[in-house]
């Protein structure tokens, strides 16, 4: 056999060459930047309807994980809700730091009045309420089943009280307000009990660091689920990966279906995490109705927030694509082509 | 094209690769590598494609040093060679067209301008009816052509082939030899390993023969 040139015209057609325009300068390899760009996007939407379809392969496979990844998920911010909702039953910080001003029982309604009205515009002070004699012994009534008893007393023995909210929380400010209060004409004493307000905030705290632990416990195992997850897809392509390595696809275009992958598996953790915590809460929450109405309190469990539920799924596509990128960085360097 | 300068590869167990390696390869040449197994034949393709370093002297590719090649950079020199393996190495879950389009999609090409040139690689080889089948469907000659179709529809400026006839007989070699030869025409630096030497005999084009790593023959296959 011999090497017979071929003219140019037929090299090229023969090749498959597309003629190139006189002044342009590009190699004929290389799209221009809209080409590209047009290409890039069409790659990413191709990762992922692949990805897409390779999940669905596999339906049983993929839900599993995805419901391993949601029990994950869902405990600590199962946890982080129900602790919401403790701190929600012992009121906010402020009204918890209020302070009490027992008047003198000869403090009228009108006096009780005037003073919480001046109270009320000091700068430190938030809100001041004035109770009554006549409303503080109506709420204890009514509170504490004392009805009859309290019949029994020859005059209401209950002082009216102004309740003051401040608006710093600090405990120096509020002991230092508390003394300025107590010193005011017709209060009887000024009480301010922080050493409830102080336990409650010590638990809720000892609460939240296990929260903490238990989600970074949680969110490493969820990571090594994604990356174990991925791990064994990269096996499965592992010829492919090969293949593309040596035709000249770069780590970023190996690297991009598996990301799309992972991410998808932290959509579908994050939408069923969702779904568990908002069955599951409303499950509990028939109990927590039933125990709260033994109380007298209308209590009841607040669900997943809207922003709460959003903020979970954003995560999990976050940890599901974080977990892909460290399972493919870690096997990519083993995938050079042999 | 290809310029080996005193190369030699020495693996971690003291096994010696390629043992002083010196020749070159213009540009558009047709050239044969050959030598039994363990003469360094594969040694030498691995080294142009980047999967192994030279662990002396210098290999040079279009100008560009391969001892010193950074890792970022490998993808894009390989983007300029074809290559072509006994075993096909296609992708059995894609069609033939896919396997075919891979490099001009990891190109970045447009889907009209892949379509165009896929086509156009598989009319080359003789396959433009079989683009919508699957490997599994085509006999063991015609998936060696959908493996040739994908290393050409880039028109790289080196095709490289390791035993691309080992499992032919010897009617398909010949068509598959004829295949290269055209893809040479179009100026294409081909390079191709084999121990087929009949082959080799018949074609007449410059041979490199290796013996345990060393150069003992540069000239025309008689």
């Amino acid at each position: 056999m011999s090497n017979t040139p071929v003219p140019p015209s037929r090299v090229s057609e023969r090749a498959g060459v597309l003629p190139k325009k006189p002044n342009d300068k590009r190699p004929a390899n290389e799209p221009d930047f809209s080409t590209l760009l047009l290409s890039w996007l069409d790659s990413h939407r191709a990762s992922l309807a692949d990805s897409l379809r390779r999940l669905g392969r596999q339906p049983i496979g993929s839900f599993f994980t995805c419901l391993v990844m949601a029990i994950a998920l869902s405990l600590p911010m199962g946890l982080s809700l129900l602790l919401d909702n403790v701190e929600r039953l012992g009121g906010s910080w402020q009204r918890a730091a209020q302070i009490s001003l027992f008047m003198q029982l000869d403090v009228d309604n009108a006096e009780g009045e005037r003073l919480r009205a001046q109270i009320a515009e000091r700068p430190d002070v938030a809100a001041a309420d004035w109770v009554s004699r006549e409303q503080a012994l109506a709420e204890l009534e009514q509170q504490a089943g004392l009805g009859e008893a309290l019949k029994e007393l020859p005059e209401n023995p209950l002082p009216g009280v102004i309740l003051v909210t401040p608006k710093q929380i600090d405990k120096a400010g509020l002991e230092s307000l508390r003394q300025h209060l107590a010193e005011l004409p017709g209060v009887q004493q000024a009480q301010l009990d922080l050493l409830w307000v102080e336990r409650l905030d010590a638990i809720l705290g000892l609460g939240e660091r296990f929260i903490f632990g238990l989600a970074v416990l949680l969110v490493l195992a969820l990571l090594l689920v994604i990356g174990n997850t991925i791990r064994l897809h990269i096996e499965n392509r592992r010829s492919e990966i090969e293949v593309i390595k040596l035709v000249g696809g770069t780590d970023s275009y190996v690297r991009r279906p598996f990301l799309y992958m992972g991410a998808l598996y932290g959509f579908g953790a994050g939408l069923l995490a969702w779904l568990v915590l908002v069955y599951g809460l409303d499950w509990l929450n028939q109990a927590v109705v039933r125990l709260a109405g033994l109380y007298g309190s209308d209590f009841a469990l607040a669900g997943v927030p809207l922003e709460d539920g959003l903020s979970l799924l954003a995560g999990a596509i976050l940890l599901g694509y974080i977990g892909a990128w460290l399972a493919v960085a870690r096997h990519l360097r083993e995938l050079a082509p042999r | 094209m290809i310029r080996f300068e005193q190369v030699g590869k020495r693996y971690p167990n003291g096994h010696v690769g390629l043992h002083e390696l010196s020749f070159h390869v213009r540009r558009g040449e047709f050239i044969f590598v050959t030598g039994h197994s363990g003469a360094g034949k594969s040694t030498m393709l691995r080294l142009l494609l980047a999967m192994e370093r030279p662990t002396s002297g210098k290999l040079l590719l279009a100008g560009q040093d391969l001892s010193s090649i950074t890792t970022a950079q490998i993808p894009f020199l390989r983007r300029q060679i074809g290559v072509v393996f006994q075993n096909h190495q296609l992708l059995f879950d894609r069609s033939v067209f896919d396997n075919v389009a891979l490099p001009l999609k990891i190109l970045g090409m447009g889907k009209d301008e892949i379509a165009k040139r896929t086509l156009l690689a598989l009319e080359r080889v003789s396959l433009k009816d079989k683009a919508e089948h699957f490997p599994a469907d085509l006999s063991t000659g015609q998936q060696q052509r959908v493996g040739i179709a994908r290393a050409v529809v880039h028109q790289p400026a080196l095709l490289l082939a390791d035993e691309p006839t080992g499992n032919l007989d010897p009617r398909l070699a010949a068509e598959i030899m004829s295949v290269f030869e055209d893809i040479n025409r179009l100026g294409t630096t081909v390079l191709i390993a084999s121990h087929d030497l009949a082959l080799i005999a018949r074609m007449r084009h410059r041979l490199l023969t290796l013996q345990r790593g060393r150069l003992i023959g540069d000239g025309e296959a008689a």
